[in-house]
């Protein structure tokens, strides 16, 4: 498929515009499905527009250098290139140039950028925090990449829009998760591990190192962490569709697909405390790693 | 009976009714003080007995969440600092630090009688008595203890303020620094000092006025050290090592 610049230009405007807004929603169905869990009511409809317009409208701010602004920005700014190279209904962006490899690699800078602009407040909080962040980044990205490796050996590409339309072209016979069990389970591991929910949720533990990489970030900085957040919802649960759920034929399905696997690590998150660090390394090295590696065993004897 | 000075804004002030020609941004300023008002992030420093009014406030029996309030854990996120109850002399000097560690707009809720005036801790040596003295306060909820109904009836009070733009009082603390500081100068001592520069925020932010300067400023500058980056070290410190 060929297309014009300007359209190429409209696609790379609108790819994370709409993955923001649906991750606003997803943010919105964390926290109203927290609060049903705890029989509560929940915040409004548009509580997670109200807390980015509220934070970027702080009218003092505290910054501790340049590379405190910069940290945020590569924040953010992994994540839109991620979305660009994250095919989605009517729209490929640059996907077909990506592929699977540079995602993982783009989805790998807002971590670092985080690292880097927490790096620079100097409050041990943070350092500690964010030391967890990155153990647990190594931690789930062995079975991440396990699995990266099943889905392009499996699919014979590492191109996501050839995956996406070999899986519908087969019907639900030939998705990812029907193809390799094993590994669309050793996935929702990695998923768990990379949005950071509660079993896993080393690095933020509000009670115990406050908020870790947050600490330090107030007002924009803390909104630019937000946007992040909708972000990362977004990403991570549709490139889990894309793999696995045979992405999607339209955006109903799309949205159905992509909420409802966002949903059991949510659920899992408000019934569960949490890991040590340590903890984490053992479990993320050990039980998705051995279900990737038999996942891909069995791939050969399919 | 002497007359306290208010440091309280009223709408009558020419600063809060500063509304410009152009209508756009009339709005734009609506929305977001609209949004200031639905998203409130709470850092409630718990030091009295209040402070056991508020997880039936946030939890599933009266959910502070549904107005958009949530809890946050360091002052450089939140937005409301709460005070729940008496402050001794040694926790108020933690709570002006974390006040000033805030970004603004920042309000401060007194929750209980301990924090309007002393309360049951009056005759004390070490508390201090009234919260406003040292810091500009939004809204107090009186009560001993307010019950969650109450906490909610004050939050939603302030939520009004905001909306009309009203609950301007952080800038009080900008304008009336020399105020504050006698104060505070008045219950720590002389070398009293904080590691936020608030007469150069003040500049910085426009909000700098005869009154932020005063004698209590130039006592500050007299005793102030100026303040030294921690030394980052690994391993054993000296001190381990004589050992």
């Amino acid at each position: 498929m060929h297309i014009g610049l300007g359209e190429l230009l409209i696609e790379l405007t609108l790819m994370p515009l709409v993955a923001f807004i649906v991750g606003m929603l997803m943010v919105l169905m964390m926290r109203r499905v927290g609060a049903r869990l705890q029989r509560r009511v929940g915040p409004p409809f548009f509580q997670p527009l109200y807390d980015i317009i509220k934070l970027h409208s702080k009218e003092t701010q505290i910054s501790h250098g340049l590379i405190h602004d910069i940290g945020i920005i590569m924040a953010v700014g992994g994540y839109i290139a991620a979305e660009t190279l994250l095919p989605v209904p009517g729209m490929n962006g640059i996907a077909e140039k990506g592929g699977l490899i540079t995602l993982l690699y783009v989805m790998m800078i807002p971590s670092l950028g985080l690292a880097l602009g927490v790096g620079q407040c100097a409050n041990p909080n943070g350092s500690i925090g964010i030391s967890r962040a990155l153990t647990a980044m190594l931690a789930y990205d062995i079975p991440f990449v396990i699995v990266m490796a099943g889905v392009a050996f499996i699919y014979g590409t590492t191109n996501l829009v050839e995956v996406i339309n070999i899986q519908q072209e087969g019907g639900i016979a030939a998705w990812g998760a029907v193809q390799m069990p094993f590994m669309a389970l050793a996935g929702l591991f990695a998923l768990q591990g990379m949005l950071g929910k509660q079993p896993f949720e080393v690095y933020v533990a509000p009670a115990e190192i406050a908020t870790g990489p947050m600490v330090e970030m107030g007002g924009k900085y803390l909104g630019g962490l937000f946007v992040m957040q909708c972000f990362q919802l977004y990403t991570a649960s549709v490139l889990y569709v894309t793999l696995f759920l045979g992405g999607g034929e339209n955006w109903l399905f799309l949205l159905l697909k992509a909420f409802a696997v966002l949903l059991i690590p949510i659920s899992i998150a408000f019934l569960f405390p949490r890991f040590k660090t340590d903890d984490l390394v053992r479990l993320m090295w050990k039980w998705p790693v051995l279900l990737g590696l038999i996942g891909l065993v069995l791939i050969n004897y399919r | 009976m002497k007359e306290f000075p208010v440091p309280v804004q009223t709408a009558e002030d020419p600063s809060v009714k500063k509304q410009s020609g152009n209508i756009f941004s009339n709005v734009f300023d609506e929305l977001v003080r609209f949004a200031q008002s639905r998203s409130l992030f709470m850092l409630h420093y718990c030091t009295g007995c209040g402070a056991i009014e508020l997880p039936p406030a946030m939890t599933s029996r009266f959910d502070m969440e549904r107005l958009g309030i949530q809890p946050m854990v360091t002052p450089r996120q939140a937005d409301i600092l709460l005070i729940t109850g008496y402050v001794s002399v040694k926790t108020l000097k933690r709570v002006i630090l974390t006040y000033e560690q805030m970004n603004a707009p920042k309000y401060v809720i007194g929750i209980c009688s301990c924090t309007v005036n002393g309360g049951m801790y009056w005759q004390s040596y070490a508390t201090a008595k009234k919260l406003n003295d040292y810091m500009p306060v939004d809204l107090y909820i009186a009560g001993c203890m307010p019950r969650p109904e109450a906490v909610i009836s004050g939050l939603r009070q302030l939520m009004e303020k905001i909306k009309i733009g009203e609950a301007n009082s952080w800038q009080d603390y900008f304008k009336r620094y020399d105020y504050y500081l006698g104060n505070q100068q008045r219950l720590f001592g002389e070398t009293w000092q904080t590691p936020t520069d608030i007469i150069g925020e003040s500049k910085h932010y426009s909000l700098h006025t005869p009154e932020t300067e005063g004698e209590h400023t130039r006592l500050l500058e007299l005793h102030q050290r100026p303040l030294e980056p921690l030394e980052m070290r690994l391993g054993l410190s000296e001190k381990t090592e004589d050992r």
